[in-house]
């Protein structure tokens, strides 16, 4: 379990916080969806709950930050990895850089760890299989797709075997392809039982996959409920957050005084 | 910057200028002045700073430049007829052995200056805080992006364009003011080192790990410029401070172009074709090559610019950080151009050695004077287009690298 | 581990370790600054060059492209030690004030033979050689794994900053930007080609440490490798007798013994 609590967070050399008194839980085996306008915090968040802020990004923090109830501020940033995984919206600049091909991208992150070689093609394998890329493992990262390499960016990840995952806008520079792409992935990790925390314009994205939603506002957390009723409710849209195509549609339906009998055989059109 | 830094090193300029002065006046050559005389301030400043604030960094600096300066001259007076540049081999006719040793004598004085700043540290306070403050993960990070920079606008300048400076420092020059000496000397060093084995042509370039050493001298002042806050934006400053900026620019820029237009109307009696012939060229090089014209016109231009119309002081400090630089860099490599290549590198430098070897200069005389053509306006555009690369990022990004507090600007002023 | 890994190359010099290759270029390189002359560095491009690329099956892709990376620094040579030699007197040919002389030939050739060594060496060691298996191999050998990071991120960095231009500037051009036209027109076409190219690299430095830090980049120590390149113990041999010959050929100059290498 990755608690928050009462998480305050300002950038260095910034005039105002922007995390204020946030408190969020990602339980075990959960995805939870996180929305909001930008600027709102999604990615401040998504970097304190992955510990980078501060260790890499500077800034202060107050509030707590704990893994399964231990206090994670002793824990130095190479200690944190193999325990949280953070995956960000840039497919490209969150590769190594160094590996020529997919498998030692994967296995890049373990290396760094030190663990043993045999273990570590165990890992790779294994992050590869749960992804389904193995028929790319010989490729060159840099030459792949978007939605490819935020595939391989992820089981990158997977290949620190952390508990926790987060998400910073997986889909956010990608095509509508390389969107299905993650998302049918994200679907599978869930179905998996992962625990997941994931920033997401894309509510339709959220709808399928989350449990729970929380939404940002100017570095607070104002909504936090399960997922079909925060998409759901009407002040979503005053946070600067489109909901899902179903509930605009049902909106629309019940503007225009559809019957309900209709607007389900509307819905089950759009499902078939 | 407080008052009474200011003084310190005002009173060392001073005393460094007088004893400089004295010696010239007493018949030392110029170079041998002039470098006692810096050497001398530095001491003074390092001495008073010790004195008044009890910090020891500039003082362990001033020690290891001690170390370099009297490592040299040792080697210098070792190796017998050095300095000499008309002791030309008679087998070779060139004076490969002034050249080798030159090259020599440099690369172990630079070791051992490193090794008494920093072994100073170690054995002062147990750590060597200083060295391993310079890197972290950004820095790595930086030091590849500014490699590559490195190799792809000089690449592009030295087989492309045919003008004689080079541009391939910006990112050495970048990683030093950001991260520190030692980050800028590595990034230097080892840039041209792969520039030469392992980059692939079209962007292999053989000749440049030999002046590997000119790169690894030209990051750790780098570092050292940045370290003294010579990059910091100095907006909007009062006619009278901008006057006094303006002259010394003037007259240096001005001795530079006098110096460069004499060499050209000797060279070049028909019109100069700066550019590429796109159908003898890679493409990419066409593109890239007017990459680097735009950069050093616009260097020119903006320098002009800053001084006038932001008023920003700070166009000064990159000419005479960049004046130094080069000067610095063209007494390295002169003598590697000289002797291990002819005097000829393949790039549009070549055409100011044979404006010297015409008349009458041997080869690494002809070296020595075109690099004092070339290097300080090479120097000068790259301080400026760091300075540039600088002003168009954010704060809270440059804050985050090790120099990085020494490049913004200060709150008081 | 998947066979694509560390794959052993064609030919028994691609599969020599890769700091034994190294190792040759580098003597190489060294030994043809240090030997003067025109027998010297030819008998050293044939023995450390050409029959290695023999052996490699490489010859003609040697040739072409140390000819190629070559040939303007060889002409310029030629032309500028031919007609500019201060210390010539022997003239050969005479068009004008320039004067051709056989002194400014005979260093010409000499420079020429001393960079072709440089060149072929150089050119061998890369075609036979991953860069990341030299690295990968130095790692091994206990250099630090960042030293290791900074060399293969600085050799993927320029083809991925050169990709970055090209895109940049198809877009300039499919928005209308003129790539043709004047000079001035191209030149301010070329202002905001620099901007995105320089800034942009060094803006994803940030990202790109986030990204690092977060896979556990900052341990210390030594990391875990998942292959490296095979070694023996004779090659061990022969990179410590490549490396003496330099301090020997320095020493023997310095005695002034074989005259013949002058």
């Amino acid at each position: 379990m990755l608690t928050l609590e009462r998480v305050t967070y300002r950038y260095a050399g910034a005039s105002h916080p922007s995390l204020r008194e946030v408190s969020v839980e990602l339980r075990a085996g959960e995805v939870l969806g996180l929305v909001g306008a930008s600027e709102a915090g999604k990615t401040t968040l998504c970097l304190v709950a992955s510990g980078l802020a501060p260790r890499a990004a500077g800034g202060t923090l107050s509030g707590r930050v704990l893994l399964d109830g231990e206090d994670t501020a002793p824990l130095a940033m190479h200690e944190l990895a193999g325990r949280i995984g953070i995956a960000f919206a840039s497919p490209a600049t969150q590769l190594s850089g160094v590996a020529t091909t997919v498998y030692e991208e994967v296995a890049f992150g373990p290396m760094n760890l030190g663990v043993p070689r045999p273990e570590l093609i165990a890992r790779t394998d294994e992050a590869l299989a749960a992804l389904r890329i193995e028929p790319l493992a010989d490729r060159d990262p840099a030459q792949l797709s978007g939605g490819q390499q935020q595939l391989v960016a992820i089981a990158g990840l997977l290949a620190l075997r952390p508990a926790h995952l987060v998400l910073d806008e997986p889909t956010a520079h990608l095509d509508p392809a390389g969107t299905e792409m993650v998302a049918t992935a994200l679907a599978g990790l869930a179905a998996d039982g992962a625990s997941i925390l994931v920033a997401e314009q894309k509510t339709d994205l959220l709808a399928g996959i989350c449990s729970r939603i929380v939404a940002l506002d100017a570095g607070r957390a104002v909504l936090d409920g399960l997922a079909a009723e925060i998409l759901a409710d009407p002040r979503l849209v005053d946070l600067g957050v489109a909901p899902p195509a179903a509930v605009r549609l049902r909106r629309a339906a019940a503007d225009a005084g559809l019957p309900p009998a209709a607007l389900a055989r509307l819905e089950g059109a759009l499902a078939g | 910057m407080d008052a009474a830094r200011w003084t310190r090193i005002t009173i060392g300029l001073v005393v460094g200028a007088v004893v400089g002065l004295v010696l010239y006046a007493t018949g030392q050559v110029w170079p041998l002045a002039a470098a006692i005389g810096l050497i001398v301030a530095d001491v003074v400043y390092a001495g008073l700073t010790l004195a008044q604030t009890g910090e020891w960094g500039p003082m362990r600096v001033a020690a290891g430049l001690v170390a370099f300066a009297v490592t040299t001259y040792i080697g210098i007076i070792g190796f017998g007829d050095f300095g000499d540049a008309n002791a030309v081999d008679p087998s070779t006719f060139a004076n490969t052995k002034a050249a080798n040793s030159w090259a020599l004598i440099l690369t172990v004085s630079m070791v051992i200056g490193a090794v008494v700043t920093y072994g100073l540290e170690l054995v002062q306070t147990g750590r060597l805080a200083s060295l391993s403050s310079q890197f972290g993960t950004r820095t790595y990070l930086l030091m590849a992006v500014g490699i590559g920079v490195n190799v792809i606008l000089g690449q592009t300048v030295a087989s492309a364009l045919k003008i004689p400076i080079y541009l391939d420092s910006i990112g050495t020059i970048l990683v030093g003011v950001l991260c520190g000496p030692v980050a800028g000397a590595l990034t230097g060093g080892v840039g041209n080192v792969l520039w030469s084995y392992v980059i692939p042509p079209p962007f292999q370039y053989q000749p440049a790990a030999a002046f590997a050493i000119t790169a690894v001298a030209i990051g750790v002042i780098a570092g050292l410029v940045g370290r003294a806050g010579f990059m910091r934006p100095r907006p909007n400053r009062s006619t009278q401070e901008l006057v006094a900026g303006g002259l010394v620019t003037v007259v240096l820029v001005g001795f530079l172009a006098w110096a460069a237009s004499q060499a050209y109307t000797k060279i070049f009696q028909t019109k100069i074709d700066l550019l590429p012939d796109p159908a003898k060229v890679d493409p990419i090089f066409v593109v890239l090559g007017y990459v680097a014209i735009a950069l050093v016109a616009l260097a020119i231009l903006g320098l002009f610019a800053l001084l006038l119309v932001r008023r920003d002081l700070t166009a000064a400090y990159v000419v005479v950080a960049g004046v130094f630089t080069g000067i610095v860099a063209a007494l390295i490599s002169a003598p590697i151009a000289a002797g291990v290549f002819g005097g000829v590198t393949n790039s549009g430098t070549d055409f100011l050695v044979a404006a010297f070897r015409q008349a009458g200069a041997d080869v690494y005389a002809a070296t020595t004077g075109q690099g004092l053509i070339s290097d300080p306006i090479d120097k000068v555009t790259t301080f400026f287009t760091v300075y540039l690369i600088l002003s168009a990022l954010a704060d809270r990004f440059k804050a985050r690298f090790p120099q990085g507090e020494q490049v913004l600007e200060e709150p008081s002023a | 581990m998947p066979s694509f890994l560390g794959t052993p190359g064609p030919s028994g010099v691609h599969r020599l370790n890769p700091l034994t290759k190294a190792v040759l270029a580098a003597v190489t390189t060294a030994l043809a600054v240090l030997v003067g002359g025109l027998i010297g560095p030819a008998v050293l491009t044939a023995l450390a060059v050409i029959l290695p690329a023999l052996a490699a099956r490489i010859l003609g892709r040697l040739l072409r492209t140390a000819l190629l990376l070559t040939l303007p620094i060889a002409v310029s040579v030629l032309l500028v030690n031919l007609l500019f030699f201060p210390a010539g007197r022997e003239i050969l040919f005479q068009v004008g004030p320039i004067r051709a002389t056989a002194e400014g030939l005979r260093f010409a050739l000499e420079t020429l033979a001393r960079i072709g060594a440089i060149s072929g060496a150089i050119t061998l060691f890369y075609l036979t050689t991953a860069p990341a298996a030299l690295v990968l191999d130095l790692e091994r050998r206990g250099v630090s794994p960042r030293v290791a990071f900074v060399v293969l991120a600085s050799v993927q960095t320029v083809p991925a900053m050169v990709e970055r231009a090209v895109t940049i500037t198809a877009a300039q051009r499919a928005r209308g930007l003129d790539t043709e036209g004047s000079i001035w027109r191209r030149l301010r076409g070329v202002v905001p080609l620099a901007g995105p190219v320089l800034l942009g690299s060094i803006a994803e430095v940030e990202e790109r440490t986030m990204a690092l830090e977060a896979r556990g980049f900052t341990r210390p120590g030594a990391r875990t490798l998942l292959w490296w390149p095979s070694d023996t113990p004779l090659q061990r041999v022969v990179r410590w007798l490549l490396v003496l010959a330099v301090p020997l050929l320095i020493a023997a100059r310095a005695l002034g013994l074989p005259g013949w290498l002058g």
